[in-house]
Order: structure tokens, then sequence, then C-alpha cells
């Protein structure tokens, strides 16, 4: 279980994250909606470890993570970029993390295929990753995240770069393995459909703030003022 | 490996090899400057009068030399597509990575010692500064800004006073502030080619340590210098950038030379490339000497006027190996952080970039008089590529960076999350992507070693003596055996040159991927 406590995050004058907090349950799966710039990927990179909050304090099972690196946290972050690594192939990315644990090759190796039968990629596997689709990249980055049996996987608009009828269906792919892999997720969106499509709660943010948590029905039935109302569309 | 450790490691290291090998001996040069003759009886003295002058008038009068041979080739070459212009861009590069040793030696073989044959060298060796410098920005000038100046009623001349002229001024002043500091600080070619009148203040920081054996009067010297340059350093940067840069357009379709063109642009690139030739086909033929002598010495190693030439090659050999590895390390740690870092970047970056504005002949003495302790590092074989590393880092860090700069940061950040400690990260992430550019690197760091002179000729002892410390011992002595000698062994220090330039070329052109 993820507990974030009154986490604030500040950029010189700007506040990114202004006492943030949040609960993520075990196997809950949280969609993070807000317009750009509301905060969300800020939160992500606080809760990985990559971006120290000056005040609040983020937990894992009740184990406060202040003084565990990002590279100890075992979290699963998908980057808004991909971030692939461009000088290695396709399974070489996806077993990253694997070589990571120290696991024998032959251990690395099963996952990796395991990895890439879930995003239908099993062919490309000793492909380098420059000579892939977006859609094709995004499958990578995405079993990249998954195969190293994360405590929690977050998604930055895993999406966001691709067509809209290819986004649909790998939204639906993600909320599929999420649930057969039975891990928490943070899943960050911008678009109300797709948080919809693959939360068990959504937290609507805006300014730095988490403004309202509920289950989506909950959220447009009774939306907290009148910003969330209009920004969920009701 | 503790987290803290690593980012340690790439700003400490660095820091303690600068610190202990730079800054240190520099401190101790600064020290024993105060507390020898003192620096108004250094200013009174004649000599120092006589060499300062030197100096500043033979580096203006080198550096507009310098302009006026460079300036009808960079024309050709920047303004008029041709076959060969890429290959003449290439060649014109070659005498500017010789050793200086190299080029007082063809010089000292073409027409003996004299200011003719030092503002010639200096000329021979800058040339490439400008034809780069300037050629780079002129050939990027859209022709069609001369041609609406031209149908404005704008003649050849004034177009090229009025449109042109200020369009390079920028790229004219920084070649020329480039040019100006190595004929400032020229030492080897100098030295060789000066006889016993004309010193370049170099030179006298060289005599007055070496032949004297007055450390004060040297150390006070070299704080002269050092100042000098800084303040000329100041003055150039304050230049360049109240010159305004032009944002000129990506290096344009340039027409083929027309018919009277042609004939100017041939005579052009012909007399210029004939120019930068003869030196090395008299070093070459001269090397023959009397029947082969030069080399049939060279081979046999009996020593020629009791000068060992083998083992000054393996030496040379060894220490651009190892020179190589230590720039790598150190250049390669340094260039990791800064390209990391924010915070704290610019002074690590001021610092790791100090030796390049520093003369070699400054760190070769400051290594004399302070690396005795805390261990005496001056008997010892490393103590020479150690200097040599000293003035290579920089060049490695330069070359690294760009591509270390590159590599975007969120692969970085998706290895940590992926469970990646920042040496790992580093391992698996910066360095294969680095690769390349840190054997580029290397490849620098070598080409520096073999052809080092100035810190060389302080720190080298008969047992670690190198090529070019060995061909201006020859080039001393008397007798032809001894000059078909120095000929022979600078034609095989060119050579050694070229080939790892070769190399490093070759290794560059694969550097254009974008990660």
């Amino acid at each position: 279980m993820l507990d974030v406590e009154d986490v604030t995050v500040r950029f010189g004058e700007k506040t990114a994250l202004d006492r943030v907090s949040l609960t993520i349950g075990t196997e809950e799966i949280v969609g993070l909606l807000g317009p750009s710039g509301s905060g969300k990927s800020t939160l992500l990179r606080v809760i990985a470890g990559l971006e120290p909050p000056q005040a609040g304090k983020v937990s894992f099972d009740g184990v406060d993570l202040a003084a565990t690196p990002v590279y100890e946290r075992r979290f699963g972050l998908m980057f808004q970029s991909y971030a692939l690594f461009p000088h290695m192939t396709v399974a070489a990315n996806v077993g990253f993390g694997l070589r990571m644990q120290q696991l024998s090759d032959e251990q690395v190796e099963a996952r990796v295929g395991e990895a890439l039968a879930w995003v239908d990629l099993g062919d490309l596997a000793i492909r380098k990753v420059d000579q892939l689709s977006g859609g094709e990249q995004q499958r990578v980055a995405l079993a990249r995240t998954l195969a190293p049996w994360p405590r929690l996987v977050m998604l930055d608009e895993p999406v966001g770069s691709l067509d809209r009828q290819l986004r649909k269906r790998l939204v639906g792919d993600i909320g599929r393995l999420l649930k057969e892999q039975r891990t928490s997720g943070i899943y960050v969106t911008h678009d109300h459909e797709e948080a919809a499509a693959i939360s068990d709660r959504v937290a609507v943010m805006r300014d730095g703030r988490v403004v309202q948590i509920a289950p989506y029905p909950e959220l447009i039935a009774h939306p907290a003022d009148s910003w969330v109302a209009s920004f969920v569309g009701v | 490996m503790n987290r803290r450790f690593w980012p340690a490691l790439t700003i400490g290291l660095p820091t303690v090899f600068i610190g202990y090998l730079f800054l240190y001996p520099l401190g101790r040069i600064l020290w024993i400057s105060l507390s020898g003759v003192g620096f108004v009886e250094v200013f009174e003295s004649a000599r120092f009068r006589q060499a300062a002058w030197f100096t500043l008038w033979q580096a203006i009068v080198s550096t507009a030399l310098t302009l006026i041979a460079a300036l009808p080739l960079t024309w050709a070459i920047s303004r008029f597509s041709f076959r060969g212009r890429e290959a003449i861009r290439a060649l014109v590069t070659v005498p500017f990575a010789l050793p200086t040793v190299v080029v007082g030696a063809a010089f000292f073989a073409l027409g003996g010692q004299g200011i003719a044959a030092i503002l010639a060298a200096h000329v021979f060796f800058n040339l490439a500064v400008v034809v780069r410098t300037v050629g780079g920005v002129w050939s990027r000038i859209d022709p069609r800004v001369d041609e609406a100046a031209a149908i404005l009623g704008a003649s050849p001349l004034r177009r090229f006073r009025a449109i042109t002229l200020p369009l390079l001024t920028p790229a004219l002043l920084s070649a020329s502030a480039i040019v100006f500091l190595f004929c400032f600080t020229s030492f080897g070619t100098v030295l060789i080619l000066g006889g016993s009148r004309l010193r370049t203040l170099e030179v006298e920081i060289y005599q007055q340590a070496v032949n004297f054996l007055d450390l004060g009067t040297a150390g006070a010297l070299a704080v002269i210098q050092l100042a000098t340059v800084v303040v000329a350093l100041m003055i150039s940067a304050r230049l360049q950038s109240r010159a305004t840069a032009f944002t000129v357009s990506s290096e344009s379709d340039l027409p083929p030379p027309r018919a009277r063109q042609k004939a100017a642009v041939a005579a052009v690139v012909v007399a210029t490339l004939a120019a930068l030739a003869a030196p090395l086909i008299v070093l070459v033929t001269r090397s023959f000497g009397q029947g082969g002598s030069g080399w049939s010495a060279l081979i046999a190693d009996e020593g020629v006027n009791a000068v060992r030439t083998l083992p000054a090659i393996r030496n040379s050999l060894v220490f651009a190996a190892v020179t190589a590895v230590i720039a790598v390390v150190i250049g390669g740690l340094a260039a990791a952080a800064l390209a990391r870092r924010r915070q704290g970047a610019a002074w690590f970056d001021t610092i790791l970039m100090l030796p390049l504005g520093t003369s070699a002949v400054t760190i070769g003495f400051g290594f004399l008089v302070a690396l005795d302790r805390p261990i005496d590092l001056r008997g010892t074989l490393l103590l020479v590529p150690l200097a040599h590393a000293v003035v290579a880092i920089p060049f490695v860090v330069r070359v690294t960076l760009p591509l270390m700069r590159s590599i975007r940061r969120d692969l970085r950040e998706a290895a940590a999350v992926l469970g990646a400690s920042p040496a790992r990260v580093w391992r698996e992430i910066d360095l294969p992507i680095v690769a390349r550019a840190l054997a580029v690197g290397a490849g620098f760091a070598a080409i520096i070693s073999l052809g080092e002179f100035g810190a060389t000729s302080f720190i080298a002892r008969p047992s670690s003596a190198t090529v070019p410390t060995v061909i201006f011992q020859l080039l001393g002595r008397p007798g032809s055996a001894s000059f078909a000698s120095a000929m022979a062994l600078s034609v095989v220090l060119a050579g050694l040159t070229a080939l790892i330039i070769l190399t490093v070329d070759r290794l560059r052109a694969g550097t254009t991927g974008t990660f």
C-alpha cells in the first residue's frame, strides 16, 4: 500500500505540489486526472524517488521511503517519452530491470519472453528500438515497466502520443494487463474517458492539489466543485 | 555501491587530480616567485624586456600574417563548391595537428634559424584555425544576400566591406584571439628557430629555470605570463561578446566557380597547398641526409652523438598510451559529472579548463618545483604521462561532454527506476553511448602526448626522454648525422600522429547518431 502524506514540491517560486495526500491500496488502480501543469508528473516523480519533496512523506507498506534511493524502491515508471535505451535491443530493454535484480540469464530470458508475449512483440525481440513504430515502442516501454515485478506501477500518459484508434485499444490492453499482474498502479492522463476505463478510483488534480478522489461514477454524480464538473464534462 | 559515492567520485577524483597536479604546482610557482628576486627586478631587467617585447610583437605579426595567408583559401573553399573541397579542408588541418617540434625542425631544415622562420612556422601551424573558424561562418552566408546588395548597386569591393566583412567579424575576432594566444605562448618552435637571441617569455622561463637554475626569476616570469594570458582571454571574450554573432543559414548550396573565378580558386588552392607541403617535403628529403644516414642510424640504434633514438620512440609510445588511459578516466568522469550537474557546474568546468589557458612550460615547471611532496614523484616514470594528462584532460572533456549531454535525462531516470544504481546507470547507459567519444578523446590525448614538448622538456630525464625532446637535442648537436636523424625522427613522429588522426577521424564519422 502506498501512502503519500502532505507532499509539497516547489520549483523556485512555483509550487508544483501543494500538500498532496493520496493512498493507493493493494491491487488498486488510481487514475490521476488533470490538465497539463497540474502536477501529475511531478507527483509520480516524487513517488518514484526522482524528485525529493520539500515537505511531506511517501511510504510503502508502512515503511518511510525518504532514505530509499530510486533504484531500491522497486517501483515501475513508464515515461511519457518511453525513454527506451537507444543502444539496446527490444529484449535488452525489457530485461534491463531483471538484470538489475541479479537474476540468472535463463531467468531473465524466460521473463522477457513472457513480457513480450503480453504485448504481442515476441518476434521483435532482437530489433533495435529505433526501428520500431510509435505503437510498438509504447508496448516495449510497457513490457519493460511490468517485467521486473514492480510493487507499484506508474504510467505517465502512456498512450498520449498515439492516434485515437490505437489509444483505445491499448488502454484496454493496459487495464487487462494490470489486473492480470495484480499490481497497484497510478495511471496519469488528461483524458477522463481513459481514466474512467482503467481506474478503480480517480484523483482529480488542479494547480498542484488533489481536489477530489472518488470512483469515476461518483465523480460524475457528485463533482466537488464547478471546476471539477466542467473538467470531467458534466 | 553507496549512493553518495558515485557523485563524489566523478567530481572528487578530477578535482583532486587537477588540484594536486595543476593548482598546487601553480601555487608553488607563485610562492617561489614571491620569495625570489622580486617582480620589480624582473620587470627592470633587459632580458625580460627583450623577451616580453619580442613575445608581443611576434604574436601580433604572426596573427596578422596568418589572417592574410589564410583568407584567400578560406574564400575559395567556403564560397564555391568543387571537387576535392572537403579533402583540401582536411589537408589544411594536418599542420595544426603536427607536434611543434616537428614544425620547428621542418622550418629549420627549410631556412635555418631566425625571425622569418619563426613567423613562417607560426603561419604554417595556425592557418587551419582561420580557415576552419572563418570558413565555417563564411560558407553559411546566403549568396542571395550578396546578390541583393549587387542589385542595389554595390560594387564587389563595397559588398565585401558592407556585407561580408561585418558578418565575418565575430569569426575573425575569435580566430585571431586563438592564433594570438598560440603564438604568444609559442615555445618549441621558438626554442628551435630562435637561436640564442630570439626568446618568447615561454622560452625565457625555460632558460632561467633549466640553464641558469634561477627558479625565482622563472617563477616570476611564469606568473607574469599567466596573468597576461588571463587578461588577454578576458579582453577577447569581451570583444567577442560585443560583436554580434549573426544567425546565418545552414551551409547553402554553393555555386561552382565560374570561368574567371575558376582560375583564381585554382591558383589560391595550389599556392596554399604547395606552401604547406614544402616544409614537410624538405623534412622527408633531408631525413635521408647523405646516403640514408638519418634512417640507418635510427634503425641501428647505436646512438647519434650519444643520443639514443629507439628508447625515445618506445618511451613516446608507452607515455602516449598511459596518458590516453589517465586522461580518458579522469576526463570521462569529469564530463559525466558536468553532464549531470547544474549546481556548481560552472566552477567545476572552470577548474577543468584552467590547464588549457596555461602554457605547457608552466605546467612542467610546476611539476619540477612541487611534486616532491608527499612522495617524490619526480624520479618516477609516471611523471611525464601525468603532465601530458593534465594538458590533455580539457580536450577529452570537451570532446566527450556534448555527447554525454545529448543523453536524455529520462534514459538515466528510467534506468534508475528499474533498479540501476548511479554507477550502474553510468556503466549501462552513459558508457555504451559515449564509448566512441571516449575513444576519440583517447586519440586526442595520445596525439597531445606524442607531440608534447613544453612540459616534457622540463621533466624528462635521460631515461624518460621522448621523441620531441630527442629531436630537440639532436638539432642542437653539430654534424650532418645528428641533423638527418632529427629529420628522420620528425618524420616518424609526424607519421604516428597522422596515423592516430586518421583512426580518430573514422571514429568521429560514426558519432553523428543522436541519442
